[in-house]
């Protein structure tokens, strides 16, 4: 098994736009969803979670309506706003970039500079 | 309310019944996830519940995540002080007792000030509007009337922006079986404009109604009050037609509530001629930026040639000097002392409060310390914890405005019901000074928030620790803030001292003047004005005829004892002041004295004794014989060697003006005096008695009479006969609507009235100053004893005697109480010349001191004793473990 990793401080709300990006998402399927995309690796504590989900639905970025779940539950389903596709892009953008940034001067050898 | 919940849900838009179905939901998927993994399911249903938390955990998470925490501990915080303030209700009471008096007597008092002398009038540039006096050259500043031509002249002075005129007339309606006395005020067309003040019904008067030299038109503006009492406030009144002594006016307008300038009933065009024998009064407005010194300087030559033109409307002197003065000058010299005095004492007591606040709540800090050294070990951070204590002053000094708000309303409306009538302008709306009741509140909010927060002050000192290995309440090192205790309780007790002395005064100097000896019995005794029409009895005989008629057939109604004509000589202030001479004997400076018209029953009547010589009978008066009767004191001034009867005196300044004022021939000769009465009051209670002529009321008579009628029991009821007497004699004639006994003429008197109003106000103040003083003497007593309880059941177990421990707790306070007292007493000594002046009380004596000294000890005393004798009584082993 795989290491697991610890998330820097606002990534979760990132990774909680992305997983509702591709489809409405019940709060313990967005959790799931995370864990599964990450391979696992990824420790997400419920408390911090659903602090998230709650800051996101009040900036909007994100809205919640009642629905059925895959086992006939009833369930709360998120799904991204408008709002929440920009927010969703700007912070990829940024994080790409940044990434791209840090990985390429980590990458440096001696002789490269 | 739907615009509360809109606004709630932007705040909070989901429900916590909503967020906790979430986590249900959340939490079963868990639980079928854990199952799925292979868990039996009563272990993942436990398994789930310890990693998710309980729901209403749940729902606290999401107020933190949208950020509602602040406001969650701040109710956290607002609950738990009014539960401790409801744990400590003798705590609770006094505190917010002590802000609430404070705050409701200084903006009650204030208010009072402000509407009374600092902005009483509602009229247009009320600030330049001005009022002329002249001053002759001995003696009061005086009216003066002018005629319509000089107005005129006086609205193109250069310093005046305009100027208008008004008289006065009793007028009737009719309606009821008598008619109604009506106070008429007949306005020179501009002063509708001039006031501006605009009407609540319709128009006021405007130049068009009153053309000059010509007959105005017949309109009249309702005042507001006779609008209300006559036509019950109908509003349907404008273009009806109101009967004034049997002239029909159109009603045009009704005045506004606040626009009672002359108290008149009905306002009417004044009709402007050429006339020059009547005097109407003016009102000036003053150019912008002229003061009244260069008014006075610009005006005197002109009123000098008035003086000069119409000699009759101004005192008979050369010397005259005119005043320029704020219309409400004289409102500000009678009352204005007197309100100062007040505002000071309820400043006074503004202080007296906070200080005891501020005692309690160090007290209540020093105890708490414990509290907060634990709550600061257990990690609630110093932010915390002074928001915390800051809420709880809040909590405190909020209900105390809230209370004390209702005071000041309490307490404005009880000085309203027992000002002076007549003793300030009538305009005045009195109500709540806002900025003064912020400043109040903010005053004891402070005082809350800086006392409140001493714990923290504490806190800040490195000692935490300590103060919990300590358990502070066993030593007495740790009774911290004696010095500002014993500071604050000096002060507190030197201004409740300060307070009771000037109280003491002021009501001494009040029962001198309740007590004075009046020289006549006002008992059972009504007057009865009877104001005569405009152009009707215009000669000597006609009038004198009419007034016998109306004396005799008053005389004549059943349970009429005596009825007597005072035409102008109803006490305790009585008759024109007028200079006299006497025949033979040189005429001194300043030879005054006052001058009645009466007829001869007015003595039996007033129960006034005859000392020497004779009294005029009915045939003389008939006649208007010229014959005199003096008082004592113009007897024995002026005739020391006891003959004043047989002499003759002429009084010069007495002229007839026609129809206005009819004297009797031979009136302006020598008068001989036949008679000398014992002194009574004719200026007042608190001035000394003048020298006074009485005549018969034949020898001169104005626009109306005062009919006094003595009965065996309380005259009032004898009112309505009285007036359909009167009202048999002329069907027009009615009784002046102001019909009061003698004795409520008293009361009414400004010395009186004002004495009476601040012995009360001042007398309660002084009285909660002390109570206040007590239960700060109180709490500090009895927090010294709970903290040094351990330390006296040590000592007793020791064998210390229990009255050497009642002697330690005494010691300290009666140290701190006497040196408050000792300040507080030098400090009146010191005032006492300014206080006893302001007070009208002319009472320096210091023996006045004796008794507030004595009641401040008695009261000390009992505050100190009942904690002292608690500490002394308690068993030595319970006290050596009280925690």
């Amino acid at each position: 098994l795989a290491k697991p990793v610890e998330l820097p401080q606002g990534t979760l709300e990132v990774l909680i736009l992305k997983a509702v990006s591709l489809g409405p998402l019940h709060g313990y399927g967005i959790l799931l969803r995370i864990q599964q995309i990450s391979g696992e690796r990824l420790e997400i504590l419920q408390g911090s979670f659903y602090t998230a989900i709650y800051r996101l639905e009040r900036q909007c970025w994100i809205k919640g309506e009642w629905g059925e779940s895959e086992n006939n539950r009833r369930a709360r389903f998120y799904s991204l706003t408008a709002a929440g596709r920009r927010q969703l892009k700007a912070e990829t953008d940024k994080w790409i970039d940044m990434a791209a940034v840090v990985a390429g001067i980590l990458s440096k050898k001696a002789d490269e500079i | 309310m739907a615009a509360i919940r809109k606004w709630w849900r932007s705040i909070a838009p989901r429900t916590p019944s909503d967020v906790e179905e979430e986590f249900r939901s959340t939490l079963d998927a868990y639980q079928d996830d854990l199952i799925r993994r292979g868990l039996p399911e009563d272990e993942a249903g436990r398994r789930a519940r310890i990693e998710l938390g309980r729901s209403a955990a749940q729902n606290e998470n999401y107020r933190n995540a949208i950020g509602l925490r602040p406001f969650d501990e701040l109710g956290g915080d607002i609950r738990y002080s009014v539960r401790g303030l409801l744990k400590n209700p003798g705590f609770s009471v006094v505190a917010i007792l002590s802000l609430a008096l404070g705050i409701g007597a200084t903006t009650a008092v204030f208010s009072v000030v402000y509407a009374i002398l600092i902005d009483p009038f509602p009229y247009a540039n009320s600030d330049r509007m001005a009022h002329m006096w002249v001053i002759p050259s001995k003696g009061d500043r005086q009216f003066f009337g002018i005629t319509g031509s000089q107005w005129q002249q006086l609205r193109k002075s250069p310093v005046v922006e305009d100027a208008f005129i008004m008289d006065n007339w009793n007028l009737t309606v009719t309606g009821s079986d008598l008619p109604e006395d009506v106070h008429g005020a007949y306005l020179s067309s501009n002063g509708f404009n001039f006031l501006g003040v605009p009407p609540v019904l319709g128009r006021g008067l405007q130049p068009s109604d009153a053309i000059d030299g010509h007959d105005p038109e017949s309109v009249a503006v309702l005042g507001y009050t006779f609008w209300q009492r006559h036509f019950h406030a109908d509003p349907s009144v404008v273009g009806k037609t109101i009967q004034l002594v049997r002239n029909n006016f159109t009603i045009v307008g009704v005045a506004a509530p606040s626009f009672t300038w002359g108290d008149a009933d009905v306002y009417l065009p004044l009709k402007i001629t050429g006339d020059q024998i009547k005097g109407f009064f003016p009102e000036i407005r003053l150019k912008p930026g002229v003061t009244h010194t260069q008014a006075d300087a610009a005006l005197q030559p002109l009123i000098q040639q008035f003086a000069r033109e119409t000699p009759r409307h101004f005192p008979a002197d050369t010397q005259i000097k005119l005043h320029v003065a704020d219309p409400d000058e004289h409102f500000v010299k009678d009352l204005g002392p007197t309100l100062y005095l007040l505002f000071g004492a309820v400043l006074l007591l503004l202080l007296i409060g906070c200080g005891n606040v501020s005692i309690l709540l160090l007290a209540r800090a020093t105890s708490r310390q414990h509290e907060f050294a634990v709550r600061s070990a257990i990690g609630a951070s110093r932010r915390r914890i002074i928001r915390q204590l800051l809420t709880e002053a809040l909590v405190l000094s909020l209900t105390g405005a809230g209370v004390g708000l209702v005071l000041a309303y309490r307490t404005v409306s009880v000085i309203v019901a027992n000002l002076p009538q007549f003793s300030f302008p009538r305009e005045a709306a009195i109500q709540i000074n806002v900025p003064v009741l912020l400043f109040s509140i903010a005053v004891a909010v402070g005082t809350g928030i800086l006392f409140g927060l001493s714990p923290a002050w504490q806190l800040s000192r490195p000692e935490v620790s300590q103060v919990m290995q300590a358990s502070s309440r066993k030593t007495i090192g740790s009774v911290r803030g004696r010095r500002t205790h014993n500071g604050l309780i000096v002060g507190q007790i030197a201004l409740s001292v300060l307070m009771l002395a000037g109280a003491s005064a002021a009501i001494e100097g009040f029962l001198r003047v309740a007590h004075t000896r009046l020289g006549y019995d006002p008992h059972n005794v009504m007057s009865v004005g009877i104001p005569i029409h405009d152009g009707t009895y215009k000669t000597w005989p006609e009038r004198a005829a009419y007034l016998e008629r109306l004396h005799s057939k008053v005389a004549e109604v059943p349970g009429v004892t005596v009825a007597a004509v005072s035409s102008n000589a109803t006490p305790p202030a009585n008759g024109f002041n007028t200079k006299f001479e006497i025949l033979g004997k040189p005429t001194a400076q300043d030879q005054t004295f006052r001058f009645n018209l009466v007829s001869h029953e007015y003595f039996p009547a007033l129960r006034i004794p005859l000392v020497q010589g004779r009294m005029w009978d009915s045939a003389e008066e008939h006649r208007a014989a010229a014959l005199v009767v003096v008082n004592q004191t113009l007897a024995r001034r002026y005739f020391p060697n006891g003959d004043a009867v047989g002499h003759s005196i002429k009084v010069p300044e007495l002229v007839p003006q026609p129809p206005y004022l009819i004297t009797a021939p031979g009136s302006d000769g020598w008068m001989l005096i036949v008679g000398v009465i014992a002194d009574k009051l004719d200026d007042g209670l608190s001035r000394p008695i003048l020298p006074e002529a009485f005549v018969p009321f034949t020898v001169a008579m104005a626009m109306g009479t005062q009919i006094l009628v003595r009965s065996q029991g309380q005259p009032l009821v004898l009112l309505h006969s009285v007036s359909a007497a009167v009202n048999s004699i002329d069907r027009d004639q009615q009784v002046s609507n102001n019909v009061r006994d003698l004795e409520h003429w008293i009361s009414e008197l400004p010395e009186y009235a004002r004495g009476h109003l601040v012995s009360w106000l001042f007398g309660a103040f002084a009285a909660l100053a002390l109570a206040l003083a007590a239960v700060g003497i109180f709490s500090v007593v009895s927090y010294t004893v709970v903290q040094r309880t351990n330390e006296f059941g040590i000592r007793i177990a020791l064998g210390a005697k229990r009255r050497h421990v009642l002697w330690i707790v005494c010691r300290n306070i009666g140290i701190t109480v006497s040196s408050g007292l000792l300040a507080g007493l030098l400090i009146f000594v010191t005032l006492q010349r300014i206080l006893t002046h302001w007070i009208q009380s002319s009472s320096s004596s210091p023996f006045i001191l004796v008794p507030v000294a004595a009641l401040f000890i008695l009261c000390a005393v009992s505050a100190c004793i009942i904690p002292a004798l608690r500490a002394v009584s308690i068993d030595p082993m319970r006290a050596v473990r009280y925690e």
